[in-house]
């Protein structure tokens, strides 16, 4: 019940391609997030998924049954969109009932799922009422529970948080991931916002212009991105990156500076000299004594209260480090800072591969 | 503030006489066009005034006239009928049409200007044309519709002598030419409705069938009664297509009220019965759009 099978999948608009070929098994009960920027075709494949746009190439499967001709009503899934869609001129029951009617469900049973899920919302006390008669936040916990009436093989969540200000998204956040664990369906969500992607996620695939960057449980795509992109899109800050010549014993960055590479971190299978960009994430730019340490000016900081960012220069780039507030530099002076070099990442400096066999 | 500038600006006002004094021009202009017009017409209905006999002077007959239209006068009452009839018959007509129109209409078309013209062209068209034109069409000679009906072996029908099928096609006309209005005003009712609520309710299992009865009518609704109320006013109106039409014939029974009124004030000049006889389509009217309001308002809360 509940598994989604994507194959060689492309679509077009006319004669400009959006997405390239994509191939994605999604098992029962697997709640994985499609993240990416603007553009990148997540909510297009959803929207495949769902049957409200056409394939043009590649076939979906949900439970090994291919859906490409089937209507979305064919499907056994549930949406729930960005800005809700609820019907204006239904009242919340009728509105979270409005599939089972559509499907012949005898009253009483209706009742008493719409019931059921408007407990476990906590809309109980909202049945009544008609949809402008609500808050975003509401509106979007009946949204959710229109879907889970249902009782769909899956459910598709399309961005369905980015109209709700920063506190309840947060808390809706934790909403959903709780209803996952208490519904054990298979869920699919897209939103262009990391930090969902990895506090929700079973798997994150994260999408660029049209592709698969890299799929991967949240620790994989943080730990060990595949390419410079999922490492900048992850993080927050995101990870600093310096292009970067590697030597027998060091990398040595534009400015001359270099950093000692521990015996057991050298990179696997890159000559000497090779152009490489480095990586690493502001939290493992520390001033702990450690092997690898280079002087920078610091330029700006910007204290948050459990931490201290602070921002570096090397040469004309600039990285940024994440301090416990008391040994964080002061902006003005050079200061001594250790990377630590268990961490570090190794990009091509053409296609954004991670190289060098690093991982973890 | 104030006491120190001497000088009272426009702004020193209160936002209530401000308001009043804005309001004024057009205050003006309505008293000028709708209040002026229709105290002059009551005042007329309750005098015998009849510009055909020679040294006319109108004399005070108070109700005399409105009694006479409700009690005594059949002639009202038929025209009346007529009215009713063909208000009741032509605006759910011209309703279901428009709206099949503007469904049409709303298509996903590549190029939707052809259909948008052909759509208002009808309503562009004078009213004395259209009925014009069709009393072409369905003369008993050389109108089109005989000659179609020949051709297909079936004989010719004297629609302008038989008093059904002289108000069926002037229903029909009718019909035809105002269903554009509805289509226009019900189309953008049809924009307004969210895309994202048919993805939801197809989602949800429902066929096109259904999201037409569950989505598109129901959000429809307001531009239904707003179509209708307008079409109904102008129904109960109606004038120029069945005195171009018929004339009022075969014997009256196409005459409607408008045109009852109008023979009475300008074709036997009886001004002050004429205008008993207007009044009381002012207030038909009047009853009409309440109706609807009431309908609007009691939707909203």
């Amino acid at each position: 019940m509940g598994s989604v099978s994507i194959r060689k999948v492309v679509k077009s608009y006319g004669a400009v391609p959006v997405i390239h070929g994509v191939d994605l098994e999604i098992r029962e009960g697997e709640f994985v997030v499609f993240v990416g920027p603007s553009g990148c075709g997540k909510s297009t494949l959803l929207r495949m998924i769902a049957g409200l746009e056409t394939i043009t190439g590649g076939e979906i499967a949900i439970d090994g049954k291919v859906v490409n001709d089937l209507p979305p009503r064919a499907r056994d899934i549930a949406m729930v969109f960005q800005d809700y869609a609820l019907y204006p001129h239904l009242s919340v029951r009728e509105n979270m009932g409005f599939g089972l009617k559509l499907r012949g469900t005898p009253a009483p049973e209706i009742e008493a799922r719409v019931g059921d899920a408007a407990r476990i919302l906590k809309i109980d006390h909202l049945l009544d009422r008609k949809p402008r008669q609500l808050s975003g936040g509401q509106r979007q916990r009946v949204a959710m529970g229109r879907a889970i009436v249902r009782k769909p093989k899956v459910f598709l969540f399309d961005e369905p948080l980015s109209n709700l200000d920063a506190l309840l998204r947060s808390e809706v956040r934790t909403e959903i991931k709780k209803l996952h664990q208490h519904l054990k369906s298979t869920i699919i969500f897209v939103t262009h916002d990391q930090v969902e992607a990895m506090t929700l996620a079973d798997r994150i695939v994260v999408l660029k212009g049209g592709h698969i960057d890299q799929v991967g449980p949240p620790d994989t795509i943080y730990n060990a991105p595949a390419t410079q992109f999922v490492a900048g899109f992850t993080g927050s800050p995101p990870m600093n990156f310096l292009p970067a010549e590697l030597t027998d014993t060091h990398i040595r960055f534009e400015n001359g500076q270099s950093l000692a590479i521990p015996d057991q971190r050298r990179p696997r299978g890159l000559p000497s000299g090779s152009r490489v960009v480095f990586g690493i994430r502001p939290e493992h730019v520390s001033r702990a004594d450690g092997a690898a340490q280079l002087d920078m000016p610091v330029t700006l900081l910007e204290p948050l209260g459990s931490d201290t960012l602070a921002f570096l220069s090397v040469g004309e780039r600039e990285i940024v480090g994440r301090f416990v507030p008391e040994l964080a530099p002061r902006p003005g002076e050079t200061a001594r800072i250790s990377i630590d070099m268990r961490k570090y990442h190794l990009f091509d400096q053409d296609h954004g591969r991670a190289v060098g066999s690093l991982d973890g | 503030m104030s006491s120190k500038s001497p000088r009272r600006s426009i702004g020193d006002l209160s936002e209530g006489t401000l308001g009043l004094l804005m309001l004024l021009p057009a205050i003006l202009l309505l008293c000028l066009i709708v209040v002026y017009p229709v105290g002059r017409l009551m005042y007329i209905s309750l005098f015998d005034w009849r510009m055909s006999l020679p040294n006319a002077v109108p004399a005070f007959v108070g109700l005399e006239h409105y009694i006479y239209a409700l009690t005594d006068d059949p002639k009202f009452w038929d025209a009346v009928y007529n009215t009713v009839l063909i208000t009741i018959i032509t605006v759910p007509g011209a309703l279901v049409v428009g709206l099949g129109l503007a469904l049409v209409a709303n298509l996903p078309f590549k190029h939707r200007w052809p259909t948008r013209l052909a759509l208002l062209l009808p309503w562009a068209l004078p009213l004395v044309f259209a009925g014009l034109i069709f009393r072409w069409f369905f003369n008993y000679d050389y109108g089109l519709v005989n000659d179609i009906l020949q051709r297909l072996g079936f004989g010719k029908v004297l629609w302008g002598t038989d008093p059904n099928l002289a108000f069926f096609t002037i229903c029909l006309v009718i019909i035809w030419k105002s269903s554009s209005f509805m289509a226009m005003i019900l189309l953008a009712g049809l924009q307004t409705i969210p895309r994202n609520l048919y993805e939801a309710a197809k989602v949800d299992g429902a066929t096109s069938w259904q999201c037409f009865w569950k989505i598109t009518l129901p959000m429809l609704i307001p531009s239904m009664v707003v179509a209708l109320v307008f079409r109904t006013i102008t129904a109960i109106q109606t004038f120029d297509i069945p005195y171009a039409m018929t004339g009022g014939g075969p014997g009256g029974t196409t005459e409607t009220l408008a045109m009852y009124i109008h023979k009475t004030t300008i074709d036997f000049l009886d001004f002050g019965y004429g205008s008993a006889l207007a009044m009381l389509m002012f207030l038909v009217s009047l009853g009409a759009t309440t109706i609807y309001l009431r309908i609007i308002q009691g939707d909203k809360e």
